[in-house]
């Protein structure tokens, strides 16, 4: 580097570590070749799944929070949440998904979830 | 110039020719492309870069620096290549008045880089055990299993809401010593688990000392986080075009403009 250009830290091998994986994450593709075709349509479709459950999932905490659901309410909620995580776990099996695997890279915008 | 491969720097806010000779790529000599007002700072060069090596990324910036002691500069793009001058004129005509408009914007100003690392897993590892040991459970009456998943949920959703917190109040403490030395800013947060502030500031030239002040102030204050200070930069993260570039790829591949940031 030219100019008056300072990198001032007394911590040089910590950040790079930290600039290292921030730059590692390359947007995610969909593999569609004839082999794993449906795996990765598969992983796509769970993955939107999964982001439509946690939000169903942060609304409910939201109103529990807020105190606006009833005991009865709380409870239906809850087999809800429950069920629909059971499922999604079921498929994860099937197609032999892990859950960190349920995710897109955005890019500069990061991950979707 | 037809049929002539050129490589792009920066656009800057002059017409004038350099008198004193720059070397680019291949050390070849970096001339300006005068459009109207302002203009691109080329070099010509014989075949299109495939291989990347460090010696052409340190060239770039090596130019880019050059210029950015003289002009008001808005840097491109890495490795943006044009087949013909005609091409580079093309771009000039269509970005014309965005190049203009981001060129007073940035006038006698640079940008610097602050990050920021701070033990994000044990902050959030501090809000899970506060959480779990609040008061949550008179909610949760009853011991079915779907009340045992909810009020499992609702701590971790406590938890995550208060790391949320802790999270903002650390960067507005951290942005409090810079933003008032800055003009504009860009803030990231967690980009990763350790990486809990990625900021940009448009500084004007004369405050960079104030702004280097401030760093050493935040340092010394915040002695329990990591800081790590880059600049002046040409304002890379502070170039903001309106409009789409991509239809410029069929007519010319080798164009390589981006939306947001750097050109």
């Amino acid at each position: 580097m030219t100019m008056d250009r300072v990198v001032e830290t007394d911590f040089p091998q910590d950040f790079v570590e930290e600039i290292e994986k921030v730059q590692g994450a390359l947007p995610g593709r969909i593999d569609a070749n004839p082999q794993n075709v449906e795996r990765g349509l598969a992983k796509l479709v769970l993955t939107l799944v999964e982001l439509i459950r946690k939000l169903l999932e942060k609304q409910a905490m939201r109103r529990i929070d807020a105190g606006s659901l009833t005991e009865e309410e709380i409870e239906r909620v809850g087999e809800t949440l429950m069920r629909l995580e059971n499922k999604i776990h079921e498929l994860k099996v099937i197609f032999g998904l892990e859950d960190d695997e349920l995710n897109i890279n955005l890019g500069p915008l990061g991950d979707l979830m | 110039m037809t049929g002539m491969n050129i490589y792009a720097y920066a656009i800057i806010d002059s017409i004038v020719q350099f008198d004193d000779c720059i070397t680019g790529m291949e050390g070849n000599i970096v001339f300006n492309i005068p459009y109207r007002d302002i203009g691109v700072v080329v070099s010509k060069f014989g075949e299109k870069i495939q291989n990347v090596t460090k010696d052409h990324v340190l060239k770039h910036e090596e130019v880019v620096e050059k210029l950015m002691r003289r002009f008001t500069v808005l840097p491109i793009r890495f490795l943006t290549q044009f087949s013909h001058e005609e091409d580079v004129l093309l771009m000039m005509q269509a970005f014309y008045n965005d190049f203009r408009e981001n060129l007073d914007r940035v006038r006698n100003k640079v940008e610097f880089g602050v990050k920021i690392i701070w033990s994000g897993v044990k902050v959030n590892n501090h809000t899970m055990v506060a959480c779990r040991k609040s008061d949550t459970s008179i909610r949760f009456l009853g011991s079915s299993p779907s009340r045992s998943f909810v009020k499992e949920k609702f701590e971790k959703y406590k938890a995550h809401k208060e790391f949320g917190e802790e999270v903002e109040r650390y960067v507005s403490l951290i942005d409090d010593f810079f933003s008032r030395f800055a003009v504009e800013k860009k803030l990231e947060k967690l980009k990763t688990d350790k990486l809990l502030l990625a900021a940009s500031y448009l500084v004007e030239k004369e405050r960079q000392e104030d702004f280097k002040d401030a760093f050493k102030r935040a340092r010394k204050t915040l002695g329990d986080l990591k800081f790590l200070l880059s600049g002046p930069w040409p304002p890379y993260n502070f170039v903001v075009l309106s409009r789409k570039t991509d239809m410029y790829d069929k007519k010319s591949p080798c164009w390589n403009i981006s939306s947001e940031g750097e050109i």
